[in-house]
């Protein structure tokens, strides 16, 4: 077998059935050695960055390792947002490059860059193979390393030459891991029994971890009352009475609120993110913190911790879950507090049913929240649109929302989608997307063709980057810069040139049947909506501010715009 | 490696071990810089395929927080702060 032959080796012995890739000069051994191949299906995406995002997407979707494959330089290079993507959302990736061969390392040989010098920050850990011997345990341990501990991208680059050699090694298989002990939960149960008024405030982490189930039986039985990141949306589930939804810059005023008043925060599987703390000073003032993470390194790196455990989140809930059915909080004050501000400070978006209306996002976003099935998994992009969706969409499992929370890359939600639908192919699966971001991965349009994926695409689009256009608006005294979009392809035109239906949507009287329309049609399909250009996401938090100032809509900025003369 | 240290910050000594792999002391030296700290002194042995490295960092951020990004490496097997850590400031943000 030689080094390329290997590879495939690991995947059939990790169960990876589906990789997403794109071939070229360094890595053609591989794409050799596929064409024997009977059990590895490889994506061919549109573009290297394509490749990334959906991996990344098939890896949130089902809890697998996502892996992508590129040649070097160029190919290396594109794939970079979207390792960075992965990295910045602890996703478990596997990234393949080829790179040129050994004895050309360093010549400026042609399509050589350095791989491993110009990842080094974007990735958990990076291999440069040396030898074809080397490379069976390379992949053991770079596989197991990805989905480990915190998950993240692990990157192999691989000369041609390494990918061409024999290799005699007998594959290598490692022992599975020790289920680790529980750490010790008396100091937690005693602050949580303390506690007056404490709030549970769980990320992206739970799933990482496998823990949604766990997660569920702890927030059921303990009935703390809930906040979630951007990341953690769904952990409650869309029927917890406790939820009060996402905290931070975009959060509710009720979940802002109850930070604010809580006397003890437990916070499990997030990392205080600063979009989701505001301003640090101003940040749970009254709260003793307790942080559960698997991540050491994220324990008093922001905040000073009364009590700090490291652990797997599924022991650690499992266990408080026992403790807590026991003996029950006793926080019936706190709980009717807190439910008093659900029904006053959640997202409930007025429905705009005048039929001739204008769509609002708000609007748009609470119909399709009703009216798609209970498994549709949503790949966002970023901007407004992403955040109608963590407001007023209602999910009931963390792994039906992707989005890109760390990094906020625009063009994620397109071959994301790709990813998931590959990842549960019976499953709706939307990409919900802006006529900005839209446009940064538009090429993977023909990737949705080529396989026929059944993905429903949905541009809302408010003719610019809504979300700079806003921040404009209220930070910068309305003064536009480089943010008008007017110009937009048709895009409903664009979809048909790739041979995927589409439909537009203006008026409020359109929306139920617009959406019934893609969501009952069999194969892919375009929903253009068009919404109106001055709205808002609300409420706001000044970048930097403290999230007890939140702004609304009251304070719009009237002052008369100023745009650049063209 | 050394350059001139700088009074207003203060120095931490710090001592590593990590696998002798490609891209071992680049991978150090990026987490040491993206984390906040200047190296002022820099002394590396090698044996065995380990890396014996003898780090003097300047920052004003706090040193354990370097201490873990460190320990989360990979390759590192060990990271030993060997000037005493202050007491932490008495402000809650770290
Ligand atoms: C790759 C990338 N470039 C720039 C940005 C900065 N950015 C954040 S939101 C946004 C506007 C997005 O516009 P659109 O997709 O139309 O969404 P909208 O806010 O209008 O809903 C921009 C430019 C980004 N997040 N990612
Ligand atoms: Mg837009």
């Amino acid at each position: 077998m030689n080094g390329a032959q290997h590879i495939l080796e690991a995947f059939h012995r990790h169960n990876i059935q589906t990789v997403f890739g794109y071939p070229g000069g360094c890595i053609m051994p591989l794409y050799d050695a596929l064409v024997d191949d009977v059990s590895v299906e490889h994506v061919l995406c549109r573009h290297e960055q394509g490749c990334a995002l959906a991996a990344d997407g098939y890896a949130r979707a089902s809890g697998r390792l996502g892996v992508c494959i590129a040649t070097s330089g160029p190919g290396a290079t594109n794939l970079i947002t979207g390792v960075a993507n992965a990295h910045r959302d602890s996703t478990p990736m596997l990234v393949i490059t080829g790179q040129v061969p050994s004895s050309l390392i360093g010549t400026d040989a042609f399509q050589e860059t350095d791989v491993l010098g110009m990842t080094l920050g974007i990735v958990k850990h990076s291999y440069l193979a040396e030898s074809a011997d080397e490379l069976p345990s390379i992949l053991e341990e770079a596989i197991e390393l990805a989905q480990s501990g915190r998950p993240g991208p692990v990157w192999i680059d691989i000369p041609k030459d390494v990918l061409l050699a024999e290799a005699a090694v007998a594959p290598t298989c490692r022992p599975t891991p020790k289920e680790a002990a529980c750490p010790d939960l008396t100091s937690a149960t005693a602050l949580l029994r303390a506690a007056r008024k404490p709030l549970l405030y769980s990320g992206g982490g739970i799933s990482l971890a496998h823990a949604e189930k766990s997660f569920r039986d702890f927030a059921e039985s303990s009935g703390l009352p809930a906040v979630v990141s951007l990341k953690g949306i769904g952990n409650p589930g869309k029927h917890s009475a406790h939820n009060l939804g996402m905290l931070g810059m975009h959060g509710s005023r009720a979940a802002n609120r109850a930070v604010d008043e809580c006397d003890l925060l437990l916070v499990i599987g997030a990392r205080l993110d600063d979009r989701a703390t505001g301003k640090l000073e101003g940040f749970a003032p009254n709260a003793r913190l307790i942080h559960i993470d698997a991540d050491a390194a994220e324990m008093n790196k922001l905040l000073s911790t009364e009590l700090t455990i490291r652990g797997d989140l599924n022991t650690v809930l499992r266990e408080l879950t026992q403790v807590l059915r026991e003996t029950p909080l006793e926080i019936s004050e706190w709980r009717k507090q807190c439910q008093t501000w659900r029904t006053t400070g959640g997202f409930q978006a007025a429905d705009n049913e005048e039929p001739l209306t204008p769509i609002t996002g708000p609007a748009f976003i609470r119909q399709l929240s009703r009216i798609a099935p209970d498994d549709t998994t949503i790949a966002c992009d970023v901007g407004q649109h992403q955040m109608w969706i963590a407001q007023y969409y209602q999910f009931d499992h963390p792994r039906h929302h992707l989005t890109s929370g760390g990094l906020g890359t625009m063009g994620f939600g397109l071959p994301a989608a790709i990813g998931a639908q590959f990842a549960r192919p019976d499953s709706t699966v939307l990409n919900v997307t802006g006529d900005g971001s839209f446009m940064m991965n538009a090429q993977e349009l023909a990737t949705i063709r080529r396989y026929n994926l059944p993905v429903k695409l949905i541009i809302m689009d408010n003719q610019c980057l809504g979300m700079v256009r806003q921040q404009q608006e209220l930070f910068y005294n309305n003064r536009e810069c480089q943010i008008n979009l007017d110009d937009n392809p048709d895009f409903v035109a664009m979809a048909r040139a790739f041979d995927i239906p589409a439909l537009k949507i203006e008026r409020t009287d359109q929306v139920r049947r617009g959406i019934e329309t893609i969501l009952a049609y069999h194969g892919p399909m375009l929903l253009h909506v068009a919404i109106a250009r001055e709205e808002n996401v609300w409420p706001i938090v000044k970048p930097g501010g403290s999230n007890r100032e939140m702004i609304d809509e009251t304070r719009r900025n009237s002052a008369d715009k100023k745009e650049k003369v063209a | 490696m050394t350059t001139e240290s700088c009074n207003s910050t203060p120095d931490y000594t710090i001592a590593c071990r990590m696998n002798h792999e490609a891209a071992a002391l680049e991978r150090l030296c990026q987490v040491v810089r993206i984390r906040g700290f200047r190296i002022a002194k820099m002394a590396v042995e090698t044996q065995d395929g380990v890396l014996d490295i003898a780090l003097t960092v300047q920052g004003t951020r706090p040193v354990t927080m370097l201490q873990s990004q460190l320990e989360k490496l990979h390759t590192v097997e060990e990271v030993i702060l060997t000037t005493p850590v202050l007491a932490p400031a008495t402000s809650r943000t770290a």
